[in-house]
């Protein structure tokens, strides 16, 4: 049988570990989870009459019975030190030997029950007092939570703690519970703890933050080859450079640019309609394709020509199969100049005249009109390649002119945001563009663009070589193209620059067209493919043809009259005479 | 054996609060007088970011539930009224034999009163201006708000002076006698449904024939 010392002694060191135990499981979530995890323990610590859940033990009390247990609760934030929010001290102060105060206490076992009454009601109140402290609020976030935080609560035990220094003491909080008298000393439990944590920035923690994919391609369909720019104000600096001989879809030249699509809000600024007018240079480059559109009405109707005042009514339609974010169709300009997905770069040979071409804003505009590139610019280059006869000054990039290359540009851009029909006879429109078909571009780049385009069921105005999608009226004068193409590339491309020249001083080609947009635009997209005709070489030179015929017919009519004006004259004089 | 009587502290409660803030308390209490084997249970209040403890006990929920149900009834007779809520511990001593039959005398060694303030909600006030009853009921909620709040840390400070008094006074609590027993014999008092002033003094009379002469601690 054990002695009364000893029976206190175990009495003691179960409280102090059971104290232990009931702070650890009500302050860890880490032992809580593990605890709850774990199978049910059939055998539950009895001591003191309050079953707990069988924990992990956190640390036992190995030391003398008179040596202090100390655990300190601690907040450990991401970023931020730990902080002791709790310290719970339990020891048995030993009474002062020489004390005549201290009691002398009967060796029955009437002391032990009362002593252990005793502890079992001082348990009782530290498990109660754990619940109502600010630090059980954070456990049971914890606990109940599935969500990451940014901070969690772990344990330290102690023989022995470092005092708190005065700041510290300041910041807390002591509550000591009524000793407890043994045989070996007083049961003294004590805690120090913070009164407030909102001092703390406890928050939920994402695991991963919030991403913004700039350079998401949105179609599986997309030309893995394609590299895709990152950043979008390296595009301000770097030129566009157009390549040759073409080798498929190319970005920029610009390593690094964004593609802002239809939902980022950074391509809105560039197309908005409303934007003040850039400068000159960027009137007539696709890049300013918000500056563009206002702009380049007014400087078309300058050169007389109706430019693109048609375009504007006349939004993008994007019919990508690939998964690109949806068009709609049918709305309003702006809109849809909103809802196409990133451009389709537009290489050329690169020469020196490039320079011209600097366009910060180049890839803006045609992002959110273009559609992704689809696989049949691959296609459409072998294609392309098997019918070489047709393919005249695609294969020939030489020889451009600036202004040629700016009118190709413009065309291009232009022609984005319009869903052509199929309809090549119609007139050549005023805009300024290259007359060769090759013309700045080459040939995979406007196949290319032609895929894009071709999404759109729209048909390059010289795209004379576009068996798959030009209809009998293309084919035929693509025959008519073939003969005249037997001369000399540069005789052909003096003609298609006479005859852009002259378009752009025919005034009633504009009137015509204006008219019928006019009628048409309440039908929206419909409308605007059938106004806007796709122009041909073929047709060009055909027109210039009927011009010079009709001028000449005028001239002699004029030089006809006026003989017989002269005539009468004479004939009237002789009569007087 | 002496008598430990513990006054809390007085809380402002409408009705719809008086069950969860009697449960609060009462279980708080018999948790610290529960000395038999227990496995407690964490309880969050709804109103209050507070978690007691309670044991589980199936008994002993029902029964604080039943009184608790029955002071809600007597304070809807009489609404807007301060009350009490007493709980005793007792302890079953000498079985006298008498002529009419055994007697059973309760020693009551602790007793708990727990003083609520009734008081009824305060209806939004009534106006004919829109904008006007729109402020009112701003200012009703904020006040509401603040009103439970005050409740919330009055209900703690109550919850701390119910461990500061179990800590304090620990030797007139007698041994226990069967630790087959979750909890000491108890009793809890509410105001009579009957009428209110005769019915509580009633109840007091009672308790005090009820109670055996006072006695030096032991």
């Amino acid at each position: 049988m054990a002695s009364p010392s000893e029976s206190d002694r175990k009495i003691i060191t179960r409280f102090l570990h059971k104290t232990l135990h009931a702070v650890v499981a009500s302050r860890v979530p880490r032992l809580h989870h593990a605890a709850a995890a774990g199978p049910a323990s059939p055998k539950n610590d009895r001591w003191f009459h309050l079953a707990l859940d069988d924990h992990p033990s956190p640390a036992d009390h190995h030391g003398a019975v008179v040596d202090p247990l100390v655990f300190d609760i601690l907040l450990t934030r991401r970023g931020c030190s730990d902080v002791i929010v709790e310290r719970w001290t339990a020891r048995c102060v030993p009474p002062v030997p020489w004390s005549a105060a201290s009691p002398h206490h009967p060796h029955d076992g009437s002391f032990l029950r009362r002593t252990y009454k005793k502890c079992t009601i001082l348990l009782r109140s530290i498990y109660t007092l754990l619940r109502l402290l600010p630090v059980h609020r954070i456990f049971r976030l914890l606990c109940s939570s599935s969500q990451p935080y940014n901070y969690d609560l772990c344990h330290k035990v102690l023989s022995f703690a470092a005092p708190f220094s005065r700041a510290q003491e300041a910041e807390l909080k002591q509550y000591s519970f009524a000793p407890v008298e043994t045989m070996l000393g007083h049961l003294v439990v004590s805690v120090q703890y913070r009164p407030s944590l909102t001092n703390f920035n406890l928050e939920v923690s994402l695991p991963t933050p919030p991403l913004i994919i700039t350079d998401y391609v949105g179609s599986p369909a997309a030309d893995p080859m394609r590299p895709f720019p990152s950043s979008l104000p390296d595009r301000m600096s770097h030129p566009i450079v157009y390549q040759y001989p073409p080798r498929g879809i190319r970005t920029l030249a610009a390593p690094s640019f964004d593609r802002p699509h239809s939902w980022n809000s950074a391509s809105m600024v560039h197309h908005h309609l409303s934007s003040a007018p850039g400068p000159p240079d960027s009137e007539l480059l696709p890049g300013h394709y918000g500056h563009l559109v206002p702009n380049q009405r007014s400087s078309m109707e300058r050169k007389g020509s109706s430019g693109f005042g048609e375009f504007k009514l006349s939004p993008p339609c994007s019919t990508s199969p690939s998964p690109s974010p949806p068009t709609r169709v049918g709305n309003s300009q702006l809109s849809r100049l909103h809802s196409e997905t990133s451009p389709v770069s537009i290489p050329l040979p690169a020469t020196e005249n490039n320079q011209m071409h600097r366009s910060p804003n180049f890839s803006d505009p045609f992002k959110s009109l273009f559609p992704p590139p689809s696989p049949r610019s691959t296609r459409t280059d072998l294609s392309f390649r098997e019918s070489p006869s047709k393919s005249i000054s695609f294969r020939k990039p030489d020889g451009f002119s600036l202004g040629d290359i700016h009118s190709n540009l413009h065309m291009h851009a232009a022609y984005k945001v319009i869903k052509d029909g199929r309809d090549d006879s119609g007139r050549f429109s005023a805009l300024s563009s290259g007359g060769s078909p090759g013309y700045g571009f080459s040939s995979s780049s406007r196949q290319s663009i032609q895929d894009d385009l071709d999404d759109e069921d729209f048909s390059y105005p010289f795209a004379f070589d576009d068996v798959d999608t030009s209809d009998s009226q293309t084919r035929s004068l693509d025959g008519k193209e073939a003969s005249e193409n037997s001369g000399s590339h540069k005789s052909q491309e003096a003609a298609v620059g006479i005859l852009v020249h002259m378009l752009k001083t025919a005034a009633p080609l504009r009137q015509d067209q204006s008219c019928s947009m006019q009628s048409l635009e309440p039908n929206g997209e419909a409308s605007i493919s059938s106004s806007v005709m796709s122009r041909k070489a073929c047709d060009a030179l055909e027109e210039l043809q009927s011009y010079k015929e009709m001028k000449n017919l005028l001239l002699s009519k004029s030089g006809a009259k006026l003989q017989d004006s002269v005539k009468q004259r004479k004939e009237s004089s002789e009569a007087l005479s | 054996m002496n008598c430990e009587t513990c006054q809390l502290k007085e809380l402002v409660v409408e009705p719809p609060e008086i069950r969860e803030v009697l449960r609060c308390i009462l279980h708080t209490i018999l948790f610290h007088r529960a000395l038999g084997l227990v496995r407690p249970k964490d309880v969050e209040c709804e109103l209050f970011d507070i978690t007691y403890v309670q044991c589980e006990d199936h008994e002993l929920e029902k029964k604080i539930d039943e009184k608790i149900n029955q002071f809600i009834g007597w304070v809807e007779k009489h609404p807007n009224r301060k009350s009490q809520v007493c709980i005793s511990f007792y302890e079953v001593k000498n079985k006298h034999a008498t002529w009419f039959g055994n007697k059973i005398e309760r020693f009551y060694w602790e007793q708990w009163y727990i003083n609520l303030h009734i008081i009824s909600p305060k209806p939004h006030g009534k106006s004919h201006n829109t904008k006007a009853h729109v402020v009112t009921g701003e200012n009703a909620f904020e006040e509401s708000n603040s009103r439970c709040a005050a409740l919330e840390s009055s209900l703690r400070e109550v919850l701390f002076q119910i461990i500061k008094f179990v800590n304090e006074k620990k030797d007139h609590i007698p041994p226990l006698q069967n630790s087959e027993i979750v909890s000491y014999p108890y009793e809890i008092s509410t105001p009579s449904s009957s009428d209110s002033s005769f019915g509580w003094h009633a109840d007091v009379l009672k308790r005090m024939l009820q109670t055996g002469h006072p006695s030096m601690l032991s």
